[in-house]
């Protein structure tokens, strides 16, 4: 099993689409736990890839690449861990999106894509998502969590907004609000209310968990 | 007679402006509203901007061009409304305006040519046939409208860049500034695409390039080892553009902390490690360009 993990984990530092995919599908015939072949396997490769491109070793094509191969993997064993075949259930239902004037999505995806792949199931909005529709999808899946994305300091205070937007129709209290992206930081979590702030994808993670009480 | 850039740089350190994208935001630009449409719409602001940099030293100001190539004016609604074409003829005419009125020799009209705002394989699509189309445009708008010299910025795809400056040498022969954006890592320089100063000197050298460099991105601070780096791989002219420290937020609103003594200190530094141009981006204005221009004649 162990040497299967690695396998895996190898063939998204590898940036191997193919290969991800076809360990992906043997790991369901082999009928191997499958939230271990996630986290301990394409997860861990994920997390060296971003740990990599944090030192300056890989870049944003790389980054690009492992998270093509690990969405290649996380789209064949998703079935398996919806269903609960994983040993686990669904920890949460979390809106993501990146805010109203910003395009940047390359972050705000790959969180999307290690959330699904700890088993939380996601309503992707995409970028440049308006205030207001964070708020009503949120309303209407019944959301958990939003995850809101900004990459431009101009476009930080809509995230303020948001918070701002679910006050307003009393649903603050029900739903949790993290943020992330390049400008923001946890003074700024702080400062417009928001539940948490994480830098990176795989501290996305761990915070969703945290702050939805899901559990590890 | 006016001297060429070319001759200019031999002799002394080249000044050129700060940001444009500041002024416009402390002019009254708002979020929704694309920076080139004010060349159509408010050239007198523009002018004025321009007057500013150059009544402040600047020797080289460049045209609020920066996001004027086809592809990137149509990422927008708004975007989509403009006509490419009339939209960088206005830019220069605004800085040609200023430039007259200043009345002073030997100022430079820089056409401002940026990136178009995608990406290309694996992270996106584009292809270099599709940002030379857009790019060659551009260069030819701006050069039949009369700009002295090109300047090519805030590139962070070595590729990229390079199909600007190919497009650029299409339609002229004027000389062409050309600067990647890099950021630090622990391991060196490198642009979000990973090409280092090295792949830039050796590709843009072959290419035709008159002067090389970096802008945005690095606050100045962070920039002065960059200049050394370069330095010590080429003997090619090099223009230097950094920002004035990184934004913070201020009740909602970017702010750049840094003081124009402490950019002009460290572009000081940059000019003694070898930059032959220097100037600002981000966060830049024209009290910061006047620091340097101090700096840089009382210095001797």
């Amino acid at each position: 099993m162990e040497s299967f993990l690695k396998d895996c984990a190898q063939s998204i530092l590898d940036f191997d689409s193919e290969r991800a995919e076809k360990l992906a599908q043997e790991a369901l015939k082999r009928q191997l736990p499958v939230l271990d072949v996630v986290e301990k396997g394409f997860v861990a490769g994920i997390r060296e890839v971003g740990r990599l491109w944090e030192e300056g070793t890989l870049f944003l094509p790389e980054l690009v690449m492992g998270a093509e191969a690990i969405k290649g993997a996380l789209a064949v064993l998703q079935p398996a861990l919806q269903e609960g075949k994983g040993g686990h259930r669904t920890t949460g239902h979390i809106v993501i999106g990146t805010i109203e004037g910003d395009i940047h999505d390359i972050g705000k995806t790959l969180v999307a894509t290690m959330l699904s792949a700890n088993g939380f199931e996601i309503t992707d909005l995409g970028a440049d998502v308006p205030v207001k529709m964070f708020v009503d999808e949120a309303a209407e899946k019944g959301a958990d969590c939003i995850a809101i994305s900004a990459l431009l300091t101009t476009t930080m205070p809509g995230q303020q907004r948001v918070i701002e937007e679910l006050e307003k129709r009393s649903m603050r209290e029900g739903i949790k609000v993290i943020v992330g992206g390049a400008p923001c930081s946890e003074e700024w979590a702080r400062e417009i209310g928001a539940d948490g702030y994480a830098g990176d994808a795989v501290a996305a993670v761990t915070l969703t968990k945290k702050v939805t009480g899901a559990r590890d | 007679m006016k001297h060429g850039l070319m001759e200019v740089i031999t002799r002394k350190v080249v000044l050129f402006d700060g940001g444009m994208g500041t002024m416009l935001i402390s002019s009254g630009l708002r979020e929704w509203e694309v920076p080139e449409s004010w060349n159509i719409s408010k050239p007198d602001q523009l002018v004025e901007i321009h007057t500013a940099y150059l009544e402040a030293g600047a020797e080289v100001i460049q045209t609020n061009t920066f996001g004027a190539n086809r592809i990137k004016l149509s990422s927008s609604d708004a975007g989509k409304e403009l006509d490419p074409v009339e939209v960088n003829e206005k830019g220069v005419e605004c800085a040609r305006r200023a430039i007259d009125r200043f009345g002073a020799e030997d100022r430079f009209l820089a056409g401002e040519i940026g990136p178009t705002g995608l990406f290309y394989p694996p992270v996106g699509e584009l292809t270099d046939e599709e940002a030379s189309k857009a790019f060659t445009a551009q260069a030819r708008t701006l050069e039949k409208a009369g700009v002295d010299l090109f300047i090519i910025e805030t590139m962070y795809d070595l590729r990229e860049a390079l199909a600007a400056l190919k497009s650029v040498r299409r339609v002229s022969d004027r000389p062409v500034v050309i600067e990647l954006t890099f950021e630090k890592k622990p391991r060196g320089y490198f642009t979000m695409m990973g090409d280092t100063p090295e792949k830039e000197i050796e590709a843009f050298l072959s290419e035709g390039a008159s002067v090389m460099g970096a802008n945005c991105t690095l606050a100045s601070g962070d920039m002065i080892d960059l200049v050394s780096s370069f330095r010590e791989m080429t003997d090619a002219s090099l223009v230097f553009q950094p920002n004035a420290g990184r934004p913070e937020m201020e009740h909602g609103v970017p702010a750049y902390k840094q003081h124009p003594q402490e950019f002009a200190d460290d572009i000081e530094k940059m000019v003694r490690a070898g930059a032959n141009a220097v100037g600002g981006c981000c966060g830049t204005n024209p009290d910061f360009i006047r620091a340097v221009y101090d700096r840089l004649t009382q210095g001797g």
